[in-house]
């Protein structure tokens, strides 16, 4: 891990308006995210973790503040750049895994490919590279429906991970799942923050789950409560 | 279309006993509608076009036939040459026209007897619309022609003094074209023709004639021979006995008609328009059903769970397939009266066709009948029922258990 | 185009859908391409490239009123004119209404002459015949195989205008460079004269063949100008102006069938523009997980627009499919009451307006639930279950 922080967030504050009222969401947020980090956003719902998420993923906008994320000062990319950003350094995990029922299990994880210049053939390597490292190569050619919810959820990861992002944010990855299938993505996104290096920042409420985080972050009505070191 | 109704009838006999015997709610279908109320609305909106083309198409042949059907009365009849068909192409020398006037079946008034020498010719005018010219019907006719045609008024001017070129012109044709003003002149037969009169033929076939005095016409025209003869006969009654009278009169050589049966005979001039009509109709009624079936079978889908807890709670198959069909009933009347309300529209706006017998143009206006509208919204009806059967149907049989499970 | 499978898949998402929409596309889509069609078969009657070095010369008045036949005299003088024929519509009807088709008491000699286009291809021995008979009669190649005439078979037509009913031998049976031409009968003008005493010496119009296209203005004026202090004053026009004329009786017509040719289009719209909104709204959600993967408006505008536009060239296609299967049954029927409808086809013009059209529908029917797609927040799109 080195100390150079991926995510920047200074003075950050979100609000939403129902009608003309103001409701807000979070509010000055300060913190820091190192490359490599593995973080768990958790607290009671309402607390704004998901909208702290969709903020850093760059799919929502903040009200004020400063958001750096992966060198990229996100409030001034219009919608298209932001896309382009998106592509390049973010792989998103759902918590009711969100395939395109339509296509194969190979095709939704070539998805996030067809938004790069990559060919037929290198996009297949690509593919099957992820799918391996989800293991789920014999589950290529089926649809959504026809896999179980963990092996949907491993497909979600792989592609997540299959444009190489630097950082990874996932919400509720485990909320839809039973445990041992849980305990199964927690492990196989753990290896991905050991093994390639990726930036995790995961939503949850499960205390199991954010026990695989390397720090916890607890949000408590829209300001940062604090951050916990996980010990191992 | 009556024969569909008697075919379905059996089946809306059902969905009527259905809905009473054991209601689902009709107010829960008319919600469920305005849930959807885009879709609802786009569904009918498209129903609608077609209920408004199908009624203005057919329209338009009501409003022809009225032209002719009211042009008729029932105890006279036309005299014209055997086999001519129409006036146009009919010779009657003067002296057969002598024995005719002369009948003892003929009907009098105070000035004679109740039978008009009659002449027509076609004549060329320019339209309005500057879009070229359209022949016209002239007729030359005698003063009881005019009383013996009870729906023609007098709107403006006089009535034309016999002996002078002078004529008189139906008001509905003043505006489709031009030179047709009181005290403006046309030129034909050699002649200058002013009008002096306008009138009003109350939506009859004489709406689309220019008339003028018969012995001038002939004049100007060089003619010997008159074209017809309207007569008057004591009753309705008289008709077949002077059409057998004229038949066996060795002299004569002549055919009687009716009158009503003479003009209703014109209506042909409106089978282009039934037609097109008529395929107009079939292929939008397919593809309006398309249309309803695809809303109702979105409406069934969203609707699988609520379609589960109205099964537990004890309403049977049957019912709830009434209660879709029902729902698609629903929607296709909306676009019905949507149509119909479109259509109403062009109730009234003039308009005119070639008839092809006569080379000749007939004004008439379309005219929106309320059995037309009737027709328009039984139509949407039937998309209603042939368009939410197989839905409704597919909403019956919905296993309860993936009912229960929802979306 | 690597989005093409994916435009493809969600098409088929919905199977019944899919085939619903397209079928409904498809009937409106003949429905349009069968009334434009008519409207275009009726212009080219007033377009006809074969009669541009003819021109029409009718009675001043009206169509109904004739004209003396020794007019062609003069008019044969005149330098331009290359032949000159006394033409007169007979509208005999040969045993029922029903069977139509149109037929002319002709100035026999001039016939071939005049119809040089449209008479290519006779046997000379046929002809001589037709000349030498006062009862026969040419008739083009489909009219005689319609009703299996062959030569020297007698039939009788009743004019509906003329008091006298003609029995007519076929003496000569001509081919034309298109079907519809071969459908025309002529006889000998004499045998009108003789059988109808009011048209002794007299028809309805000259037909006048002109040398060259470019002396047709100054002939019709000159022809107009030396009758027009006669009693009875002519009035000349090109042969598809007098066409136009005939055609302009149906004027209403054509109104009413672009109107709804218009309120079909509108209904097709709405139609295609529901199907893709349901689409369209039934996949927030995976169209927000498009967009945070990193979709752009444009590709996510492109890949629901590709199928609108799939759904209405598929309708389209079919629907032209459909309006072509049905053209022939449209002839026959309809080619018994409008007689110019016997030349129905369905052309490739108007194929293509059509199909235009429709893509244009597909196009516009999309693009309005599509792009409110793409403005929606991602996040509210995400949350939407």
């Amino acid at each position: 891990m080195n100390g150079e922080p991926i995510i920047r967030l200074r003075r950050l504050a979100k609000s939403y308006y129902r009608e003309t009222l103001e409701i807000p969401v979070l509010q000055g947020i300060d913190l820091d995210i190192p490359a490599g980090g593995y973080y768990a956003l958790m607290g009671p719902s309402g607390s704004g973790k998901t909208t702290l998420l969709n903020l850093i993923a760059g799919i929502d906008r903040p009200s004020a503040g400063e958001l750096d994320v992966c060198g990229f000062a996100l409030n001034g990319l219009d919608d298209d750049e932001l896309a382009a950003w998106r592509s390049a350094y973010v792989g998103f995990i759902f918590q009711n895994y969100n395939l395109v029922p339509v296509l194969t299990a190979f095709e939704n994880v070539e998805l996030p490919l067809l938004l790069t210049p990559m060919g037929r053939r290198e996009r297949r390597e690509r593919v099957v590279e992820a799918m391996e490292r989800v293991n789920l190569m014999d589950r290529m050619e089926n649809y959504p429906r026809q896999l179980s919810g963990g092996q949907e959820q491993r497909v979600a990861v792989a592609r997540a991970i299959v444009s190489n992002p630097e950082l990874l944010v996932a919400d509720e990855p485990t909320g839809a799942l039973d445990a041992k299938n849980a305990e199964e993505i927690m492990a196989l996104l753990e290896g991905l923050n050991r093994d390639l290096g990726k930036t995790i920042v995961m939503v949850t409420h499960d205390p199991k789950a954010a026990h695989h985080a390397r720090h916890q972050i607890h949000l408590e009505k829209g300001v940062l409560d604090r951050t916990v070191e996980v010990n191992r | 279309m009556t024969v569909l109704y008697v075919i379905l009838m059996p089946y809306l006999a059902w969905l009527t006993w259905a809905a009473i015997r054991y209601p689902v709610p009709l107010s829960y279908n008319w919600r469920s509608l305005w849930q959807r109320k885009v879709s609802t609305l786009s569904t009918a909106g498209a129903i609608g076009v077609v209920v408004a083309i199908f009624v203005v198409v057919l329209s338009l042949d009501q409003g022809l036939s009225r032209a002719f059907v009211s042009s008729g009365r029932g105890d006279q009849a036309i005299v014209i040459r055997p086999n001519s068909r129409v006036e146009l192409s009919s010779t009657i020398e003067r002296d057969k026209m002598r024995i005719l006037k002369t009948s003892p079946l003929v009907a009098e008034d105070a000035t004679g007897p109740l039978v008009s020498s009659e002449c027509v010719v076609v004549r060329s005018l320019d339209k309005a619309d500057g879009d070229g010219s359209s022949n016209v019907t002239v007729r030359g006719l005698e003063p009881p022609g005019i009383r013996m045609r009870d729906q023609v008024r007098l709107v403006q001017g006089r009535w034309m003094t016999p002996g002078l070129n002078e004529m008189l012109v139906p008001r509905r044709m003043q505006g489709r074209f031009t030179g047709l003003g009181l005290g403006q002149k046309q030129t034909f037969g050699g002649r200058t023709w002013e009008v002096v009169g306008i009138f009003d033929g109350g939506g009859s076939a004489f709406d689309s004639e220019i008339w003028v005095d018969v012995v001038t016409l002939m004049q100007a025209y060089k003619r010997t021979m008159f074209s017809s003869a309207l007569v008057r006969l004591r009753g309705a009654a008289q008709v077949p006995g002077f059409a057998q009278m004229v038949d066996q009169d060795k002299r004569l050589k002549l055919e009687v008609r009716a009158e009503p049966d003479y003009y209703a005979e014109q209506t042909e001039a409106g089978q282009p328009i039934r037609i097109l009509g008529n395929l107009i109709t079939v292929i939008l009624t397919v593809g309006a059903i398309f249309a309803a079936m695809n809303t109702m079978y979105a409406s069934v889908a969203s609707r699988t769970q609520e379609i589960g807890t109205l099964r537990a709670l004890g309403f049977r198959q049957l019912e709830i397939m009434a209660s879709f069909q029902w729902e698609a009933l629903m929607l296709c009347a909306l676009g019905g009266v949507a149509g119909v309300l479109l259509s109403l529209g062009f109730n009234g706006i003039q308009t005119g066709a070639t008839n092809f017998q006569t080379f000749s143009d007939v004004s008439f206006a379309f005219l929106i009948t309320p059995s037309l509208m009737a027709k328009g919204l039984a139509f949407s009806l039937f998309m209603g029922l042939a368009g939410g059967g197989l839905p409704a149907w597919r909403a019956s049989h919905i296993p309860l258990t993936e009912a229960m499970k929802g979306g | 185009m690597k989005f093409l499978h994916l435009i493809l898949r969600s098409f088929f998402r919905s199977k019944r859908r899919t085939v619903l929409t397209i079928l409904s596309i498809t009937v409106s889509v003949a429905l349009i391409a069968i009334l434009q069609s008519v409207l275009a078969t009726l212009d080219g009657f007033a377009n006809n490239p074969d009669a541009s070095n003819r021109i029409v010369v009718r009675h001043k008045v009206s169509i109904t009123n004739m004209l003396p036949m020794r007019y062609e005299d003069w008019i044969r003088q005149q330098p331009e004119v290359e032949a000159v024929m006394g033409l007169q519509w007979f509208q005999g009807v040969y045993i029922d209404r029903r069977n139509f088709f149109p037929n002319f008491a002709s100035e026999a000699e001039y016939v071939t002459a005049i119809f040089k286009e449209e008479i290519v291809d006779y046997s000379d021995a046929q002809y001589r015949d037709f000349l030498r008979d006062r009862n026969g009669c040419i008739v083009g190649k489909a009219l005689a195989d319609k009703f299996g005439w062959k030569i020297g078979d007698v039939i009788s037509l009743q004019s509906e205008i003329f008091p006298i009913t003609v029995r007519l031998t076929v003496r000569c049976i001509f081919r034309s460079k298109r079907p519809a031409d071969e459908m025309g009968l002529h006889f000998n003008y004499k045998l009108l004269e003789e059988g109808v005493f009011y048209m002794k010496g007299r028809t309805g119009n000259f037909f006048v063949r002109v040398r060259h296209p470019d002396d047709v203005p100054k002939l019709i004026e000159r022809i107009d100008r030396h009758f027009r202090d006669a009693v009875e004053p002519t009035f000349s026009e090109t042969e598809n102006a007098f066409q136009l004329e005939f055609l302009k009786m149906m004027g209403n017509y054509t109104t009413i069938i672009q109107m709804i040719t218009g309120a079909v289009l509108v209904a097709i719209l709405i139609v295609t523009a529901n199907t893709m909104a349901m689409a369209i709204r039934e996949r927030t959600i995976e169209i927000s997980v498009f967009r945070a993967m990193g979709f752009r408006t444009g590709q996510i505008l492109l890949l629901l627009m590709g199928e609108g536009v799939l759904l209405s060239i598929l309708g389209g296609v079919f629907g032209l499919g459909l309006a072509w299967a049905m053209a022939g049954a449209i002839r026959n029927v309809a080619g018994t009451f409008l007689p110019y409808l016997q030349n129905f086809t369905i052309d490739f013009g108007t194929m293509a307006l059509c199909f235009q059209a429709t893509l244009g529908v597909g196009v516009l029917s999309t693009f309005i639930p599509a792009y409110r797609a793409t403005r929606r927040p991602i996040v509210d799109g995400l949350r939407s279950l």
